[in-house]
């Protein structure tokens, strides 16, 4: 059904596509006469005329408009669907958003200081979960060392919080070293911009 | 809205899907490790309409008039979160069953997010 979706999709916009490059090598060639304007003209006034045909082509608007819409619902359901850890318990099913879990791992960026920014990406495979984090670091930061660490510290909390036993993958990206100079600039500019209110040690009696 | 009715001598008693949800979104905030109830773009929305518990739970009763219910749930930062899904599903279980007698099917209980207490 998602593929019908898909494919629906696309035929609507190769259909828009088509129409335009048509229109384009029409004008190109100076191909538009005044005889076919005549005849769409025709074909509109007869359609306004005939009763029959404003409803026919009232209710294709409504059905098209209809059928998009449940089309895209329904992909937008399974791709939001997929998005989940799920597994039974007595009661029920449990499903934890992925994006539950990057918001844990976010957590982490606070345990580890030499750590100015971290956004994770997670993605749940049959293999396993694969964590996907980039990170920018503080400059005294020992690579190496750290990035071992966050992926240890990363991999115990899901394992404690979700309680899964399934594989974590964890993938550290480091995007980006922060130095100290550039970061004593940057809190420089931060204080020159702040604002400076007019007459604001004058007290008022 | 479908109601759960039930017959007695006097006459019948319907119970509300919205009571349903009342009572499953309470008995869930009773658990220590739950923040709130909700937290999907949908329950953000019916709550800024002013819709709370009423439409973020999802009720559903079937023809042998068993109850399903999925809870959309955002937990504390620092929980074990599948230890708090059970105790909320044990603790609107029980509460459902004390309060309404219907028989529940199914307490489906999907997080998500962490936020932090």
């Amino acid at each position: 059904m998602r593929t019908l979706g898909i494919l629906f999709y696309t035929a609507v916009l190769v259909l828009i596509g088509i129409l335009m490059f048509l229109f384009a090598v029409v004008f190109s060639f100076d191909r538009l006469q005044p005889q076919c304007i005549k005849y769409i003209n025709d074909l509109l006034f007869y359609m306004q005329s005939s009763m029959n045909y404003r409803v026919i082509l009232g209710l294709s608007g409504l059905l098209l408009i209809l059928i998009s819409f449940s089309f895209a619902q329904l992909i937008l359901s399974r791709f939001q669907r997929e998005k989940t850890i799920a597994f039974p318990t007595s009661s029920g099913e449990v499903t934890i958003a992925l994006s539950a879990v990057e918001d844990l791992i976010r957590r982490l960026a606070g345990i580890i200081p030499e750590i100015k920014e971290l956004r994770p990406d997670v993605i749940a495979t049959k293999k396993g979960i694969i964590v996907d984090i980039r990170v920018v670091l503080k400059a005294e930061a020992n690579i190496p060392e750290l990035t071992s660490r966050l992926q240890e510290i990363t991999r115990s909390k899901i394992q404690e919080v979700l309680g899964i036993e399934e594989q974590i993958i964890i993938k550290i990206h480091v995007a980006k070293i922060i130095s100290l100079e550039e970061r004593d600039r940057k809190r420089k500019e931060t204080e020159k911009e702040e604002p400076t209110i007019p007459f604001s040690g004058y007290g008022r009696a | 809205m479908q109601r759960e009715e039930s017959r007695t001598e006097l006459g019948t008693i319907r119970i509300h899907k919205n009571v349903i949800a009342s009572v499953a979104s309470l008995a869930a905030l009773e658990i220590d490790g739950v923040k709130r109830v909700g937290g999907n773009f949908r329950s953000g929305l019916m709550e800024l309409i002013g819709k709370k518990a009423l439409s973020i739970i999802h009720v559903e009763i079937n023809k042998n008039e068993e109850v399903k219910l999925e809870i959309p749930l955002v937990i504390k930062y620092g929980f074990n979160i599948p230890d708090i899904a059970s105790k909320v599903q044990e603790n609107v279980r029980n509460n459902l069953e004390k309060m309404t007698n219907l028989s529940i099917k199914d307490i489906n209980i999907n997080v998500q997010g962490i936020e932090k207490t």
